[in-house]
């Protein structure tokens, strides 16, 4: 079929009816009657080691039914197996509890089961812990230093992993450089956040000896197969199940410790088991993501062209390598959507006694963006130049696509200075340039900055990250099966958690099927009955998906060809699948209605000479190459010098993610990550206290995740330029919304500041953090201001 | 801790009476006790707002309130604007303006759509905006919802004026 009439349709969503009822089935939800209830203890030092656990005080509770201690644990288990590891990576034993040392404040170190959480949360009081405090640290660049306290003893320096990467000849362009400029650029701590926390129902049947887990997840079968290499146990016999997951972003990818230590106690006891994770836990249960130090440099010739880059940065991972661990995109997207070749990265990865970091929404990319982008506007004005005319100097054009970056990524298709254009026209960054000096001249400081990025979405193929070490491939898979009434039913592995995927996959597979969306059932995210599945993230369900949903439905149609025409006495070659029918292509009056040709495959009785009854098809599809999203962000601002206060006036993307299966879906997916960016570049940070190793905001009241009230309307545009290597030109969506967003911000308040010579190098930016710049900068003597 | 009360409350106009424990929630007695899951946890701090509902019709958070303080008081929950029959009109709006992905705080906002348009006024932008602030969100950005919002709140407090 060559049409394909659902695609680029703003479809209503099939998930809202049960949502907006209340009806949607959360985790929680799920209530068992005999179901006990799990409460977990946790280390309240940043490092410490048990000397003694007395748990006899639980025991004797009415309600409580086992309790569950580390060294158990560790003699029971494998410890959780990494994904993604970085080449050359120490290995580090993370156990589901610590035994005998914990690590990190909130790692868990012993478990109750009991009646309900109340009273399992009174057992774990009643366990008397003896604590022998070890010495911490909880800041990268000092976890690195000789003579820091150590995590591991097998691991030197707390040094994780450390890699170079140099193409071309940075160190001559650095040489020949007209302008050179420098920064250490510091990148907050943050949690993703979803607003339904993290949470597991386990069943254990001791007659067949197979577990059944709930799990609030975005990868059902990934978690499948850890918990079989965790538990030692055969994948076969584990059912997992993800309901409707209120969120994930990220963080709900992988097994947590906590999912270990409840599939243990179902074990155990023989009862179902469940947890569902508390606000204060989720702050120190669920990854964290993205801190890291930079020290960039840019190198520019006179005029204006962007000649090399150096960058030498930390990660800071926490304390264990967690499944997904640290970002992986930071080297590969540093480079940016730029003509530049010569370049060296230095990264080292450090362990510090903090909640381990994963994946959030960007993995790195929204990292690079903000450090890449903020020296940029350094570069322009030590150029004299404007910062949007360096960009567009340097921005790829089309012709030049496609283009391997000086880190490897090869960068597909579009037109990234149109897109720049489009931001700078509607911002109105001329009329801002234009007004400046007035204004300022008023005491008023209006200021415009730009970021663009590429992206990364889905990932290139099984084979590249085979290469990588990966513990997963890249493909997505579907089971199709149609009924008697002709619908059809899509068996997917991906679970719901907001992404739009029962629609986005019903719009698709309707139009190839001659079906309406309405005629789809979606059954995601159960391991049992569909296909080994890797899971939603990396922007890439629609990328992989959609290619199996073509697969499978091709097979599908052409059976559905075969059949009408054995029915009809006509050639398959001349007949095609229409809204609801299979009829003739030169005589359209000849047809059999698709429920018809359906309830013939079913029924099996007259069908055609070699055809098995039946109409379903399983496919995989692996994509043969990433595809690259782009987009520029511009915003406007205006701030009060006196305070540090600032006004985020206007804040514009425009985006190209190739073929839109759904507008609306997409639309709503660049909000959400434009907010998520600008809630961690201007309100969000985990703060650890450098005595005490606490975690010092690690609650809803003291994290300041912004409402409606803190965040600006979003003013989007977009170019659509189909990917070449993806079924249907898609291109991910789901992460872009947060790369530009902190650097956009940054330099439209440098742009508005630029009098006074302010430099942000931090994140978040907030009031106090451009009063202390403008306080630095005051300070500075005149002629150190570039 | 452990003491014991008996009370009475109306939930989407059907009547209930129950023992509860002195300490229980007022969300866990909703969800656990009556079955009514479409009211949500997200914090137990009364920061995000999952757990909204009206008491008496007033906004409340029902992680902030224990069980046995809503004795003898009326009750709406998600579950009851709508009931088994068409779309209430703010859900209706929420659907058409894409005012939700999860869908898991959304219950919470369309409690706080439902008491904003009980006072009769209609809002709109930022002043809007600072009305929703005790609802957080984590998926839409909030543009979708407060497009939804000022929808439902035009069509339902704009036509009781019209």
């Amino acid at each position: 079929m060559d049409k394909l009439p659902w695609v680029g349709v703003s479809v209503k969503r099939k998930e809202d009816e049960r949502l907006l009822r209340g009806a949607g089935r959360f985790l929680d939800d799920l209530d068992d009657t005999v179901a006990l209830h799990a409460a977990i203890g946790r280390c309240p030092y940043p490092h410490a080691r048990i000397r003694g656990i007395d748990p006899g005080g639980a025991l004797e509770m009415a309600g409580v039914e086992a309790v569950l201690l580390g060294r158990d644990v560790v003699a029971r288990t494998e410890p959780t197996n990494v994904l993604r590891p970085f080449p050359g990576a120490a290995t580090t034993a993370y156990y589901a509890m610590a035994h005998p040392v914990a690590r990190y404040e909130g790692e868990p170190v012993v478990a109750v089961a009991a009646r309900d959480r109340y009273e399992a949360e009174d057992a774990l009081e009643r366990i008397a812990i003896d604590w022998e405090p070890l010495p911490h640290v909880v800041d990268a660049e000092e976890a690195l230093r000789s003579g820091s306290p150590l995590l591991f003893d097998q691991v030197p320096s707390n040094l994780l992993a450390a890699s170079t990467v140099k193409a071309g000849d940075p160190d001559a362009a650095f040489r020949q450089a007209a302008a050179v400029v420098k920064g250490k650029l510091r990148i907050n701590r943050v949690t993703g956040l979803p607003i339904e926390t993290r949470g597991l129902l386990a069943r254990y049947s001791d007659q067949t000896r197979t577990l059944e887990v709930w799990s609030s997840t975005q990868t059902p079968h990934l978690v499948r197969a850890q918990l079989a290499h965790v538990l030692r146990m055969a994948e076969s016999d584990i059912r997992v199940i993800a309901p409707d997951v209120g969120g994930g972003f990220g963080i709900k990818m992988c097994v947590y410790p906590e999912d270990v230590v409840v599939c243990l106690l179902a074990i155990d006891i023989g009862r179902p088991v469940k947890w569902v994770e508390d606000r204060v836990e989720h702050f120190r249960g669920c990854t964290h993501a993205r801190e890291a130090v930079h020290e960039l440099e840019l190198a520019g010739s006179a005029d204006g062209t962007l000649t090399a880059l150096r960058d030498r940065y930390v990660i800071d991972a926490g304390a264990y390598n967690s499944p997904f661990g640290p970002p992986m995109l930071t080297n590969l997207m540093l480079p940016g959507p730029y003509r530049l070749r010569d370049g060296e990265i230095e990264r080292r990865v450090a362990l510090t006694n903090k909640v381990p970091v994963g994946p959030y929404r960007g993995y790195g990319q929204p990292e690079s963006n903000f450090v890449r982008e903020v020296l940029l506007d350094r570069l322009a004005r030590k150029l004299g130049q404007d910062p949007a005319d360096l960009r567009r100097k340097n921005l790829l054009r089309p012709d030049e696509l496609p283009f391997q970056n000086l880190t490897g990524a090869t960068y597909d298709s579009g037109d990234y200075v149109r897109c720049l254009d489009l931001a700078l026209s509607r911002v109105g960054y001329d009329e801002v340039r234009a007004g400046q000096a007035a204004w300022r001249r008023e005491h008023r400081y209006v200021g415009v900055g730009v970021s663009c990025y590429a992206e990364f979405t889905g990932y290139p193929s099984s084979a590249f990250l085979g290469r990588t070490g990966a513990g997963f491939g890249a493909y997505e898979s579907v089971t199709i099966r149609m009924d008697r009434a002709g619908r059809a039913a899509i068996y997917t592995g991906v679970s719901t958690f907001g992404q739009g995927m029962e629609t986005t996959f019903a719009q698709v597979c309707a139009s190839s099927l001659g079906l309406e969306p309405a005629d789809i059932t979606i059954y995601g995210g159960d391991s049992r009955g569909t296909p080994y599945s890797v899971g939603g993230f990396a922007s890439r369900t629609m990328i992989a998906g959609a290619g199996a949903i073509a697969t499978a439905t091709g097979e599908i149609r052409a059976k559905m060809l075969r059949l009408a025409g054995h029915l009809l006495g006509v050639a398959p070659e001349h007949l095609e699948v229409a809204a609801g029918v299979v009829r003739r292509t030169d005589d359209p009056s000849v047809q059999l209605s698709i429920r018809e040709v359906s309830e013939a495959a079913f029924l099996g009785h007259r069908l055609p000479p070699g055809d098995d009854p039946g109409l379903e098809a399983t496919a995989y599809h692996d994509p043969p190459a990433s595809a690259f999203g782009y987009g520029s962000v511009a915003a406007r601002v205006e701030v009060d010098p006196r305070s540090g206060a600032f006004d985020l006036q206007r804040y514009v993307l425009v985006h190209d993610c190739g073929t839109q299966v759904n507008p609306m879906i997409v639309e709503g997916q660049i909000h959400g990550g434009i907010a998520q960016g600008l809630a961690a570049a201007l309100f969000e940070e985990l703060q650890y206290d450098r005595d005490t190793g606490q975690l010092v905001n690690g609650t809803l009241v003291d994290y300041f995740a912004p409402s409606a009230a803190d965040l600006p309307r979003f003013e989007l545009d977009h170019l659509e330029t189909p990917a070449p290597a993806t079924s249907l030109g898609v291109k991910g969506v789901g992460e872009g919304g947060t790369i530009g967003a902190a650097a956009a911000v940054a330099n439209a308040i440098g742009d508005a500041l630029a009098p006074f010579g302010v430099e942000l190098d931090r994140l978040p930016i907030t009031a106090e953090s451009v009063w202390r710049a403008l306080e630095a900068a005051r300070s500075r003597p005149a002629a150190a201001v570039n | 801790m452990s003491s014991r009360h008996r009370i009475r409350v109306t939930v989407n106009g059907r009547a209930y009476e129950r023992d509860v424990q002195g300490r229980r929630l007022l969300v866990d007695f909703l969800r656990h006790d009556l079955g009514l899951y479409g009211t949500h946890v997200g914090c137990e701090q009364g920061v995000c707002g999952a757990c909204t509902v009206l008491l008496d019709g007033q906004v409340v958070k029902s992680c902030l309130m224990l069980a046995p303080q809503a004795d003898g008081r009326t009750l709406t929950t998600v579950e009851g604007l709508a009931g088994r029959g068409e779309l209430h009109p703010v859900q209706e709006a929420f659907r058409e303006a894409h005012g939700l992905q999860c869908g898991y705080c959304t219950p919470g906002f369309l409690l706080s759509a439902v008491a904003l348009a009980d006072r009769g006024v209609v809002l709109e932008g930022k002043s809007l905006r600072a009305e929703l602030a005790g609802n957080l969100c984590r998926c839409t950005g909030y543009q979708n919802i407060v497009e939804a919002v000022e929808r439902y709140l035009r069509q339902t407090v704009g036509s009781r004026r019209g």
